[in-house]
């Protein structure tokens, strides 16, 4: 299907920064009308043949630059439960992209007017994302050590108890991406999302941008989720025990249980540079403008910045020793 | 550069302040030090000789420098300030006066006994008054000993670590320019006594560049490492913001038990001692290399 403009025909778009549908060719706002249509293989629009990827839901015809989205790869099994609409325009990712760059210290300062961009498409990312219920039990020894110095003699005094805890939590909505293009590490770096922007699919928020079918089910991608409520819930349980130096763990057993899962869409910018003949691959939160993504290091700036950390510091610190000295 | 200066302004604008307070400290010592003029009272002493290097580690030139130093600090501190070197073993002298002290403090029963005889003190026989002995003779044990004996007003002012810091001092420079280690001691005593003392802080003059060393690897590390992102959630993020709810939450005294240690008190060679001798009464600490 594709979204075509009433008023001149024009391929209308998804323009997050105005947060509607958009004709980049007349300017008109809300003016989509829904063609259905079309295959995998064939445009909708200028009936150019296409080359659609295995996990391709979005993408845009090659020939007449039309954004079109497979309705077979949105509807029935595909047809996600929820979807997150992009919120950061391109020209916010790409300040956010600058500004980051910025920010990070080494980064070389030819950086920003040398590099190149290869690629930049704002995706749909598929996700899966589970409910759990969990049930935590622990009993262990906790022990205090309490130290004291009275005359020449030094007391140290361990107390030891008897610790229990039954802990109950409920975790909603933890997500994994369903996709072998997005690297996981990358992807979980992301999060999180404001879950209360969540609404129901609309493919008109597809238009304008590519977008993916999970590439593996629920039931294959659980394993990642129950390992993060996992950590999360061993480390809520671990604050309850700050109370002591050390606890023996006797007895733990971490029972999550499964209330409902969902496939979701949200949205991640994706930008390619070049930069002195390397490929630096960087991943905006479409929803946040959270980047993540490694820059190169210059090191001729790590060895300059730290021989003036050394000077100053060994300068104050000389001159505090003095000044200390006098008083 | 603008980036540089901007990133680095702060600390610059800490240098410059720390620089500031440094430059006013030390004209407000320079004009005290201008200002003071003891009057010595003491007219029993019975030389006026201070530098007595009987080790023969000094030139004569570097003997008297040392004397007109050791005179204009005097008149500024108000104390006498002693300098013997030595180059024999006093193991025999101050067995003599003390049977069986230990090797450590033979230079200890010298300086007592040389400030005492010659009646030493800027105000008093045996009064205010400070003296060096550094004895360049290696005794039985293997070790040369230096001892610093503090009288009267420096007793009071000095305590160990301050006694440590000027040995500390003199030994940094003592075996490759004699002349600079004697100097610091007597310019170290003089600012010591000048100062106000609100801090009774040493600090060994390694430190500032450890912790400048120490400050640049850690910049680097912390900054020079290309991460990806910061991890920006907690364990709470999908919980809607709920906190855990604890069905149990019991924590039960079982049993306590006390270990009890004795503090070993350590009196190490570079420790500092105090304690009277003879008719007078010292203190002061010693050295060892």
């Amino acid at each position: 299907m594709i979204f075509k403009c009433k008023n001149c025909g024009g391929n209308v778009i998804y323009e997050p920064g105005r947060g509607g549908m958009y004709c980049p060719h007349c300017e008109g706002e809300d003016s989509e009308e829904r063609i259905e249509g079309g295959t995998l293989i064939q445009c909708v629009n200028c009936g150019a043949p296409l080359q659609v990827g295995n996990y391709t839901s979005a993408g845009r015809c090659g020939h007449c630059g039309c954004y079109i989205v497979f309705h077979e790869r949105v509807e029935g099994g595909y047809e996600p439960h929820r979807m997150l609409p992009f919120r950061v325009s391109r020209k916010a990712a790409e300040q956010a992209l600058d500004k980051e760059f910025s920010r990070r210290l080494f980064t070389p300062s030819d950086f920003l007017s040398a590099k190149s961009l290869e690629k930049m498409e704002g995706i749909y990312v598929p996700f899966w994302m589970y409910d759990y219920k969990a049930r935590y039990d622990y009993a262990g020894e906790g022990i205090r050590v309490r130290r004291w110095t009275s005359g020449n003699t030094e007391y140290t005094e361990t107390s030891y108890y008897e610790v229990i805890r039954k802990m109950d939590l409920d975790f909603e909505k933890v997500p994994v991406d369903a996709s072998y293009a997005m690297e996981d590490g990358t992807m979980d770096l992301m999060e999180p999302y404001d879950y209360g922007q969540l609404q129901g699919f609309d493919p008109k928020y597809m238009s304008g941008f590519y977008g993916e079918i999970y590439n593996q089910t629920a039931e294959e991608l659980e394993g990642r989720a129950r390992e993060k409520s996992r950590s999360a819930s061993e480390e809520l349980m671990q604050g309850s025990l700050q109370a002591y130096d050390t606890v023996r763990a006797v007895h733990r057993n971490l029972d999550l249980e499964q209330r409902g899962n969902y496939y979701a869409l949200m949205p991640v910018w994706q930008y390619l540079y070049r930069y002195k003949g390397k490929v630096y691959q960087y991943h905006v939160n479409g929803q946040t403008g959270k980047v993540v993504g490694t820059t190169p290091v210059s090191m001729t700036k790590v060895i300059s910045y730290s021989i003036s950390v050394f000077a100053v510091v060994t300068a104050v610190c000389c001159m505090a020793v003095r000044v200390l000295e006098i008083l | 550069m603008r980036e540089y200066f901007r990133y680095f302004k702060w600390m610059y604008l800490l240098l410059a302040a720390v620089a500031a307070l440094l430059g006013f400290l030390c004209l407000g010592h320079w004009g005290i030090s201008k200002m003071l003029h003891y009057e010595r009272t003491n007219q029993s002493c019975v030389t006026k000789e201070r530098v007595f290097d009987y080790g023969d580690v000094l030139t004569d030139q570097e003997e008297n420098k040392l004397r007109k130093l050791i005179a204009k600090r005097e008149a500024q501190t108000g104390c006498d300030i002693v300098l013997i070197t030595l180059q024999e073993s006093l193991q025999e002298y101050a067995r003599q006066i003390e049977p069986g002290v230990g090797y450590d403090e033979f230079v200890r029963v010298y300086a007592e006994q040389f400030y005492e005889e010659n009646q030493f003190g800027y105000d008093r026989p045996n009064g205010d008054g400070i003296v060096l002995v550094d004895n360049w003779y290696r005794e039985e044990d293997g070790h040369i000993y230096t001892w610093l004996c503090t009288t009267g007003r420096v007793k009071e002012k000095y305590s160990d670590q301050a006694v440590d810091h000027i040995l500390d001092n003199v030994y940094r420079y003592v075996e490759r320019d004699p002349y600079l280690a004697y100097k610091t001691y007597v310019n170290d005593f003089y600012h010591d006594m000048l100062g106000i003392q609100i801090f009774h802080l040493y600090v060994p003059g390694s430190v500032p560049w450890i912790m400048g060393l120490l400050s640049a690897v850690l910049f680097a590390v912390c900054n020079g490492r290309s991460k990806k992102g910061a991890k920006t959630t907690t364990a709470l993020t999908y919980t809607g913001g709920a906190q855990p709810v604890f069905r149990v939450k019991q924590d039960r005294f079982l049993r306590k038990s006390v270990v009890t240690r004795k503090i070993q008190s350590n009196n190490g060679s570079s420790g500092g001692r105090s304690g009277g001798g003879g008719g007078g009464s010292h203190g002061g600490g010693g050295h060892s290399r």
